[in-house]
């Protein structure tokens, strides 16, 4: 149960979610309508409130969404699992993040993804449809045929000179990526950058013939996010991404316009694989950073830890 | 008024077909067709020598021929319909010459019957190949299905620059996955060559081929309701050219077992003299003609079927039918049993979720024709769908919730170590590991590399591991029939827990991938590489686990 732990310095808060457990935060009292100072949020709490709550410290969606908008948002919906399974986002914190959203004036709100079975079975069991049933001009849209899809060139790739992306995506305003935390055989973990792979045709190639770390880095160059919302409520802990595996309850959403900062500091949240990991130890991670795309250390930044 | 009737019956006959999908809610039988269509049943039961429950529906249709004559023909049938709609568009303008004497060509469909029957005696159900219902639903699928399904995205995508440009975005993101089919041509050829023997005569199809119509002709003559032409009648002949099926006749006469009530005739008569009164006495009225078949033409037609029946099972598959590399759906009788049940209405592969399952040409030899089996490089079997077994409707394979369905093991996944990139070029790949629902691929260390393996007892043959092997060609990791569960009764709950396999999706066992550097093991830590690890090592060694660094 939430603990006050006043006067917990920054260091010794790393240290101690660094344990993996479930940690609830300080709930400093903070003023609503401060000006967007936090680089990161992290609220404890269920996910609507928790996501709300997130998204109004960081100055509130009007900051990102604009009247007459096109919302693209991006959770990790590919595996046709409930939320129990914790390989998908909870479905509260897409319908809570998609009605913020048509409340900052969005005209339209895509919620996309490239999945990894069959699309009517996760478009059924992950939840969203669902959950995002009563809101207007909100589409929950799986993406399975090339024709969805546009090549874009990638003018600062390494190992990737081009890649095939859902023109959604492309044609929108304002991307928004709603990862679930969870690992990853491949990649270690898989949080918002290894989520862009949902968003692109093919991914079968950046397991079988790029470096996938580099060719992850590669992709983050040309998808920017302009915020990311990291679903910790559960963590997927091992057995990922499809799962099952074990599952860590850190019951927080962690938000910020910093997609790599976001990952960073979801990599410390939970022991993946059962040990301790910093987000430099995550080699896509590092190699996003060093292409310039976002802070991984997150001990300078300005966090904001609160509960809803 | 009967038009209406047959447009309602195809329209349901489509409805139905459409339904067939992995939403089908188990209270609606989608193949009610097919369940009605005695013919089917009959030959199953004769052919599988066991009873199917399911074809007791064609009771049904047994006892309304009984009773009402040969209604089926002019009202229900799909085929029928199909045929009477597309009489005028396509033969509309032709002369078609009436053919005279015709009685030999009627016979044809007898034969046709007795030849299926005797070969289900024989124990080789051949009915499939010219049932009007499993091939007409069989038509839909391969046929007709993909290229409409591929017509409405054509549609789509043509209207999809409107749909955006408005943001209609329900239209403008819609698009259905394009079903394909291995013998959808020959399918679609046989369906064309029945439509086109229409040139010929009107309904050529029931008047001289259709063994289902053969079957209910045998049983008309003792429907209530026969066709009766008054006394004064002057033999004008309009009766006898209208008849689509050719039973009308001279002066008043009627071709009892050819007349499907359909009442064309009532309508052409110049002077409202035929009526079909629901006489209790029509049974000693009017004339009934017997299928024209000499003693002779029987037992040739007997000895016929048998013959074919037994020559079809006299071939190198029978006996190697458990030894076959096919993977059949899930819930599939044993090979020999579902072989003579399979009706081969190709309504599984319709309703199959990943369109993984596909018909068979000659790899079963002739008994196996369009029999479903699973292409795997193609499409995995989905654990969470049990489809195929809800719409068969000879239970050739079995309907079982999903708890029974995960446990009816298909085969085996099986590596091939020539040409999986971890096993033969020390290439870093767990997609087979990472996509398995089961974690059934775990990762043993050999020859310094963690390489993949599968726990036969864990895998359940679903198939993602093969269709998704990035090898280019042939998988490296391939579902083979080793270890399928095929049973004609019982749980295949109980019978995996005797074999004690293990289906339960488990925890991942992959946390190797933290504790040493991707698939590489440093030589030190070598605990059962033994002493054959020792190849250099064939990259350098990275630092820390997969994914992770130091």
């Amino acid at each position: 149960m939430p603990k006050d732990r006043t006067g917990l310095s920054r260091r010794d808060f790393l240290k101690t979610t660094s344990t993996g457990l479930a940690v609830s935060f300080a709930s400093r009292s903070l003023p609503v309508s401060a000006a967007p100072d936090y680089d990161l949020a992290v609220i404890s709490g269920n996910q609507a409130a928790a996501t709300r709550k997130a998204v109004e410290a960081l100055g509130g969606m009007s900051r990102f969404v604009q009247k007459g908008h096109r919302v693209v948002l991006k959770p990790n919906m590919s595996f046709a699992s409930g939320p129990e399974r914790a390989s998908n986002t909870h479905p509260a914190v897409v319908h809570t993040v998609a009605q913020m959203c048509l409340e900052a004036g969005a005209d339209e709100v895509m919620i996309v993804d490239n999945p990894l079975q069959s699309a009517e079975l996760c478009l059924r069991r992950a939840g969203v449809v669902e959950a995002c049933k009563g809101l207007k001009n909100t589409y929950v849209q799986m993406f399975t045929d090339r024709k969805f899809y546009r090549e874009v060139k990638i003018p600062q790739g390494k190992v990737l000179d081009r890649v095939e992306v859902i023109k959604e995506v492309l044609d929108s305003q304002v991307l928004i990526c709603l990862p679930q935390a969870k690992s990853h055989s491949n990649t270690g973990i898989s949080m918002g950058i290894k989520g862009l792979m949902g968003l692109i045709w093919d991914r079968w190639s950046f397991h079988s013939r790029y470096n996938i770390n580099e060719a992850l880095a590669d992709l983050a160059t040309v998808l920017r996010p302009k915020l990311t919302i990291l679903d910790a409520t559960r963590a997927l802990t091992t057995g990922g991404p499809g799962g099952p595996g074990e599952i860590v309850k850190p019951n927080l959403v962690i938000a910020g316009t910093d997609p790599i900062a976001v990952d960073s500091f979801g990599v410390s949240v939970a022991p993946w694989y059962g040990q301790q990991f910093k987000g430099r130890q995550v080699e896509h991670l590092l190699a996003a950073s060093q292409r310039g795309l976002g802070k991984i250390d997150v001990q300078s930044l300005n966090i904001l830890r609160a509960s809803a | 008024m009967r038009a209406a009737i047959q447009a309602l019956s195809l329209l349901l006959f489509t409805l139905l077909f459409a339904l067939a999908n992995y939403r089908l809610p188990d209270w609606l039988p989608a193949d009610i067709y097919l369940r009605l269509d005695p013919l089917l049943g009959l030959s199953a039961i004769l052919a599988g020598r066991t009873w199917v429950p399911r074809a007791a529906w064609g009771l049904v249709l047994l006892v309304a021929t009984l009773l009402l004559g040969r209604f089926f023909c002019s009202y229900v049938c799909p085929l029928g319909a199909i045929l009477d709609f597309l009489d005028r568009p396509l033969f509309g303008r032709v002369k078609r010459r009436t053919l005279e004497s015709d009685a030999a060509l009627r016979n044809v469909k007898h034969v046709v019957l007795i030849l299926f029957v005797a070969a289900a005696m024989a124990g080789s159900s051949l009915v499939y190949l010219l049932d009007p219902i499993a091939l007409l639903t069989r038509t839909f699928t391969f046929a007709l299905f993909p290229p409409f399904v591929g017509l409405v995205n054509l549609v789509l995508d043509a209207v999809r620059p409107v749909a955006e440009a408005m943001r209609w975005m329900r239209i403008a993101t819609l698009s259905y996955a394009q079903p394909v089919f291995y013998m959808s041509l020959v399918t679609f050829l046989i369906f064309a060559g029945i439509v086109a023997l229409g040139r010929l005569v009107p309904r050529f199809w029931c008047r001289y081929l259709c063994p289902l119509g053969a079957l209910l002709s045998l049983l008309s003559p003792l429907g209530r309701l026969r066709r009766t032409v008054g006394p004064e009648c002057p033999a004008c002949g309009v009766c006898q050219n209208a008849c689509p099926m050719g039973a009308a006749l001279d002066e008043g006469g009627t071709r009892v077992a050819e007349c499907i009530q359909c009442r064309t005739c009532v309508a052409a008569c110049p002077q409202d003299l035929v009526t079909f009164p629901a006489s209790p006495h029509a049974l000693a009225t009017g004339t009934s003609e017997r299928p024209d078949l000499s003693r002779r033409g029987f037992l040739y037609s007997v000895a016929g079927g048998a013959g074919l029946g037994f020559a079809v099972q006299q071939s190198p598959f029978t006996p190697l039918q458990n030894k076959q590399q096919l993977i059949r759906p899930p819930g599939a009788l044993p090979e020999n049993e579902f072989l003579t049940t399979c009706i081969r209405c190709g309504e599984c592969m319709k309703s199959c979720l990943t369109n993984t399952l596909q018909p068979t040409l000659w790899e079963s030899g002739l008994a196996g024709l369009w029999t479903p089996k699973l292409d795997m490089r193609f499409a995995a079997c989905e654990q969470e769908c049990n489809v195929c077994g809800k719409v068969c409707p000879t239970q050739a394979i079995r309907s079982l919730d999903l708890e029974e369905k995960t446990h009816a093991k298909l085969g085996t996944a099986v590596l091939k170590k020539e040409t999986c990139l971890v096993w033969a070029q020390d290439k870093l790949c767990l997609i087979c590991d990472e996509i398995c629902p089961y974690d059934a691929i775990v990762f043993r260390t050999i020859d310094g590399f963690r390489r993949p393996f599968v726990i036969a007892s864990r895998c359940n043959g679903c198939g993602y591991c093969e269709q998704r092997c990035p090898v280019e060609g042939d998988s490296a990791v391939v579902v083979v029939p080793i270890g399928q569960i095929r049973l004609s009764t019982g749980s295949y709950v109980t019978e995996a827990k005797k074999l004690q396999l293990d289906f339960k999706p488990n925890p991942g066992d992959d946390q190797f991938i933290l504790k040493s550097e991707g698939l590489r093991v440093e030589p030190k830590k070598h605990e059962t590489a033994g002493p054959q690890a020792k190849r250099p090592p064939a990259r350098p060694a990275a630092k820390k686990p997969k994914g992770f660094l130091p």
